[in-house]
């Protein structure tokens, strides 16, 4: 009898659930990352895009949809930059708890976006009428969005509590003594004028104190016409431009042209973590922006 | 290997969408290699993405019936043009249909530079998500579809001319929506050209046993594998008409020497 109740015990200790890591789906590697610093082994974080895609569009692959399906939490940068297939992911997904409330958590909830327009007005082509979504290259506003990420853990997972508050805490000083660091490395760039690709680059020209002076592709995937780019190259030219900046994920060829017509260097900007080699982490995303902006502003 | 995909509530919707497209473009498809207008599927569902943006340029919203009735108007009116051009010039309807094609997608391009948000649309009839089929289109395609069949049954022995390029027209319109252009081409022409040579009943069941092997085993190759689903559906879909050929000739080899010796 006695071998029965421990058989029993036996797998009855094998089937109880363990104490199950919080599953988050994060549909960009900056969050991803930031997951990372914030949650720690507590929780287990599966991110749905790469550095090298444009998270405009991506393609429908059944792991995506088996992983915001097991997810107690989908953090995204919202504004609209999903918007093509976020919601069929979901509603595919089928999973209440991400649905909707506190499993639904979108950055540009969290902050003010830079862009927004005052009315939505179609015809003057605003293809974002909650303003941009790039935003995760503003440390300000990469720092709020991680006190706000924090507070949804602990909501999520009030067991972990303790080690969420500490792990926000060392992240805090961590991040802001980097963003001075990096604020003064790139002091010497402050009112120097680029040219960018597409109009994804606002809050970190911002930050840095850089101007913009015109896009390649002012329309995403729709081609330039030759008098928008004759324009360009004047511009470029006359008002002494340093860099011509583009994201990893994107062709080269426009910038190249646009180098080889007037002498500007175009340089490929990481955009976010996993961009190029040195891009291993969110400090690591921010060192090599700053880095390469750097090394063309000579 | 990842095992995580593999779900039947997963991957069971994009199945069924396939088979329905399968349903109407296994015999369609034999009829337009029958014909030799190849790239006839991608003319039209240009043209159709073309109606849908020009119905965007005069502000129609882009969710609801409008937008499905725009393309269908396009579809059709594009169809109606290839007969017109097939009767007058039957040498040249292959290169007619690839000029509609180029001039129906760069026609979309230059409307589309004063609409940032018809390039997602085009883009979307081009590539397809098979996976993000829903239950109610599902139901819409389904009753297309049926329609569509019976008519062709009913028709069977006059299915050419301008009832042939109706019907093509709304067929592609509907299955490009759904699965997007480059699984609609191979859906239509893969199955065809594994069973030329075939005739009747016989070629029409070879040909839906592919395109069913070849759409299951896609979307299972691509939730093991990580893969986008229709980009490997399109390349099982061929290695299935491959494998279906080398059967089918095998069978028929078998047979012809049965008959062969039965004559000596």
């Amino acid at each position: 009898m006695q071998k029965y109740t421990f058989i029993l015990f036996l797998f009855a200790a094998l089937c109880a659930p363990q104490a199950r890591a919080l599953q988050v789906f994060a549909c960009e590697p900056e969050w991803g990352s930031l997951l990372h610093e914030l949650g720690g082994d507590a929780i287990q974080v599966d991110v749905g895009t790469s550095a090298l895609q444009d998270v405009h569009v991506i393609e429908a692959k059944p792991s995506l949809i088996a992983k915001v399906r097991r997810a107690d939490l989908v953090v995204c940068s919202g504004a609209d930059l999903e918007v093509g297939w976020l919601p069929q992911l979901i509603r595919q997904a089928g999973n209440p708890k991400i649905a909707s409330g506190p499993g639904y958590f979108l950055a540009s909830d969290q902050i003010t976006t830079l862009e927004k327009p005052s009315k939505l007005d179609r015809s003057e082509g605003d293809i974002h009428p909650q303003g941009n979504p790039h935003f995760q290259l503003d440390p300000y506003r990469v720092l709020a969005i991680a006190k706000a990420l924090d507070a949804r853990l602990v909501q999520l997972d009030a067991a972990h509590a303790t080690a969420y508050q500490q792990h926000l805490a060392d992240f805090t000083t961590r991040w802001q003594a980097a963003t001075k660091n990096w604020e003064a490395k790139a002091a010497s760039l402050k009112g120097r004028k680029v040219v960018v690709h597409h109009l994804s680059w606002v809050y970190l020209l911002q930050w840095l104190g850089l101007e913009q002076i015109g896009a390649l592709e002012p329309k995403p995937g729709v081609p330039p016409s030759s008098a928008h780019l004759a324009g360009l190259v004047e511009v470029t030219k006359s008002s002494h431009a340093f860099a011509i900046i583009r994201a990893a994920y994107q062709d080269t060829k426009p910038g190249d042209w646009l180098a080889g017509q007037t002498g500007v260097a175009a340089v490929t900007l990481p955009f976010t973590v996993g961009g190029d080699e040195q891009s291993k982490d969110l400090f690591g995303l921010f060192d090599s922006t700053i880095d390469k902006l750097l090394a063309v502003a000579k | 290997m990842n095992f995580e995909g593999l779900e039947l509530s997963i991957l069971g919707p994009a199945c069924l969408a396939g088979l329905i497209v399968l349903a109407t473009h296994v015999p369609l498809g034999q009829q337009v290699l029958a014909r030799g207008i190849i790239f006839i599927d991608l003319a039209i569902a240009q043209v159709a993405a073309l109606g849908v943006i020009v119905a965007q340029y005069f502000g129609m919203d882009e969710q609801g019936y409008g937008v499905e009735v725009a393309a269908a108007i396009a579809a059709l009116a594009g169809g109606a043009l290839l007969t017109w051009t097939d009767r007058k010039w039957p040498d040249y309807q292959e290169p007619l249909i690839g000029t509609l094609f180029v001039l129906a997608a760069t026609g979309s391009l230059l409307l589309l530079a004063n609409n940032p948000h018809g390039s997602e649309h085009l883009k979307d009839l081009l590539v397809g998500q098979i996976l993000w089929v829903q239950g109610s289109q599902l139901r819409n395609i389904a009753v297309l579809s049926a329609a569509l069949l019976a008519l062709m049954w009913w028709q069977r022995t006059r299915l050419q001319g301008p009832l042939f390029y109706a019907l093509f027209a709304l067929a592609i319109t509907a299955s490009v929506q759904l699965v997007g252009v480059y699984l609609v081409f191979a859906s239509l022409i893969i199955p065809a050209l594994a069973t030329t040579g075939m005739r009747g009943p016989r070629r029409l069941i070879a040909a839906y046993a592919i395109g069913t092997a070849g759409y299951v085993s896609g979307l299972v190759l691509s939730a093991l594998l990580d893969l986008p689903s229709g980009a490997m559906i399109v390349w099982t879909l061929a290695g299935c008409g491959i494998m279906g050929r080398i059967l089918l000739l095998a069978g028929g080899r078998k047979r012809g020497s049965v008959a062969a010796s039965a004559t000596s």
